[in-house]
């Protein structure tokens, strides 16, 4: 099947942020977005975006700006869009789907109360919503733990038994996202996969570590990973994205060649 | 010229903001529409839609769409059917049971067969091997676009225009066209340019 590039943006009250290891960095607000990134013209290099709020209980006025902000990007932006963070009931979700979200992010209600996922599937379908799972890889034994609440709460060990759980729940796909390699443009935790075998029967996206063409291309050539999930904006400074499509489609890795057509 | 205005229909199934959003770039006429009575008003409808064919064709017969779009397209009004919204225009489904559709055309909708390296549901840019019919003006065969979901048409009547989409082991209905009603498998308002062009070619082309 064709992969997938997704380009995520991480967002706090009215400013995007860079992520490094979890621990963010202010980087401008939308005007800033707009003016230094050429916003939907890069957009014609990815297959999906993603706008994360990243505050573990958002209020209703980090909703409110978080919304205000998407909804002014999305307006250029004709891609499939992600939205989400802190998300813990349904009116949240439906509120995400009203502001443009093609696709629902869930996080640490998954591990707290799966019911939620059950009525946002009810309504939205299971194809909507995104699972992400967050993990750090322990420097001595390798082990990896599932984090929750933004990153901040060890939840258990990442076992196939916790993957079993997932595979089960109403969702579309799943990402596994890195805190170890966030931020850090190392590359990607290919370790992991060898926790995925043939029965995960949901589309698998990897996070964190692609800091360089080579990495898309290296992790999208895996045949148990559908999709990378990138945030390193970097990679939006001239034609980071186009460059690293091209590599992975010079490489032989199946992604959708995006016409040039006139409206 | 009669003066394009497009209605796209609510029937509390479906993210509306993006197929309003691209039609409105594209600097058209377009409303949400939730009454059936309003359909006049209109000089095209769209039919989005996610969730199960079961529960779309409930909430359609609630407000008398089921009725209203056959008399809608016999008048000449045009029609696209958008995901959930093409597979209702056909006979039936197998999701959630037996379900039956408007009927625009014939064919049953089934789940698609998941196979090594090709997960269901079906998301992602996917190749459409199209007819080239007047809604395709100006997009190369063979072009992407963006799919994401479970079930699929897998067979219809010959007559119909159809484009062709693979995925794993099977090929699905990706595209049809009947007089003034199309129906597309895929989001054209997630679809990049082509996608763009795609809708456009809908309210343009007669």
């Amino acid at each position: 099947m064709n992969k997938r590039i997704i380009y995520t943006l991480f967002y706090k009250e009215n400013n995007f942020y860079l992520s490094r290891n979890f621990r963010l960095q202010k980087v401008g607000d939308i005007s800033w977005l707009k003016s230094n990134f050429g916003f939907g013209e890069t957009c014609n290099y990815i297959d999906e975006l993603m706008i994360i709020l990243v505050k573990p209980s958002p209020t209703l006025d980090d909703y409110q700006s978080y919304f205000n902000d998407v909804n002014q990007l999305r307006k250029k932006i004709f891609v499939p869009i992600t939205l989400g963070g802190g998300i813990r009931n349904f009116d949240q979700a439906k509120n995400c789907f009203l502001n443009g979200a093609d696709k629902l992010l869930l996080n640490t209600i998954f591990f707290n109360d799966q019911t939620v996922l059950d009525k946002i599937s009810n309504v939205y379908g299971s194809q909507a919503i995104t699972l992400m799972i967050d993990y750090n890889i322990d420097t001595v034994t390798k082990e990896r733990t599932i984090y929750i609440n933004s990153g901040t709460k060890p939840y258990d060990q990442l076992n196939k038994d916790l993957i079993f759980k997932m595979l089960k729940a109403n969702c579309g796909e799943i990402i596994f996202n890195s805190i170890e390699q966030d931020g850090t443009g190392a590359g990607l935790d290919t370790g992991l996969l060898d926790l995925i075998d043939k029965t995960f029967s949901k589309p698998l996206l990897m996070m964190g570590g692609s800091g360089k063409p080579e990495h898309i291309t290296n992790i999208l050539k895996n045949d148990k990973v559908n999709g990378v999930v990138t945030a390193n904006l970097f990679n939006f400074l001239g034609t980071g994205l186009e460059v690293s499509r091209n590599l992975a489609i010079n490489s032989g890795v199946k992604l959708a060649k995006f016409e040039k057509i006139n409206l | 010229m009669k003066t394009k205005k497009i209605g796209i229909i609510d029937y509390g199934l479906g993210n509306l903001a993006s197929v309003v959003n691209a039609l409105r770039y594209l600097k058209y006429n377009a409303e949400i529409i939730s009454n059936s009575e309003d359909s006049k008003l209109y000089t095209h409808l769209i039919l989005p839609g996610v969730d199960s064919f079961k529960k779309g064709m409930e909430e359609l017969k609630k407000n008398s769409w089921d009725i209203v779009l056959k008399d809608y397209n016999k008048q000449g009004g045009k029609i696209l059917g958008i995901c959930l919204g093409m597979q209702l225009l056909f006979s039936s489904s197998e999701e959630e049971g037996v379900t039956e559709g408007l009927n625009f055309f014939e064919g049953i909708c089934t789940k698609l067969k998941a196979s090594t390296n090709y997960p269901i549901p079906h998301i992602g840019f996917n190749s459409v091997s199209h007819n080239g019919s007047g809604i395709w003006n100006g997009i190369n065969k063979n072009c992407f676009l963006y799919f994401v979901h479970s079930f699929a048409i897998k067979n219809t009547h010959k007559k119909n225009k159809q484009a062709i989409t693979k995925y794993g082991k099977e090929d699905f209905i990706s595209f049809i066209e009947g007089d003034n009603i199309f129906g597309a498998q895929f989001h054209p308002e997630k679809s990049h340019v082509v996608g763009l062009k795609f809708l456009k070619n809908f309210i343009e082309e007669d």
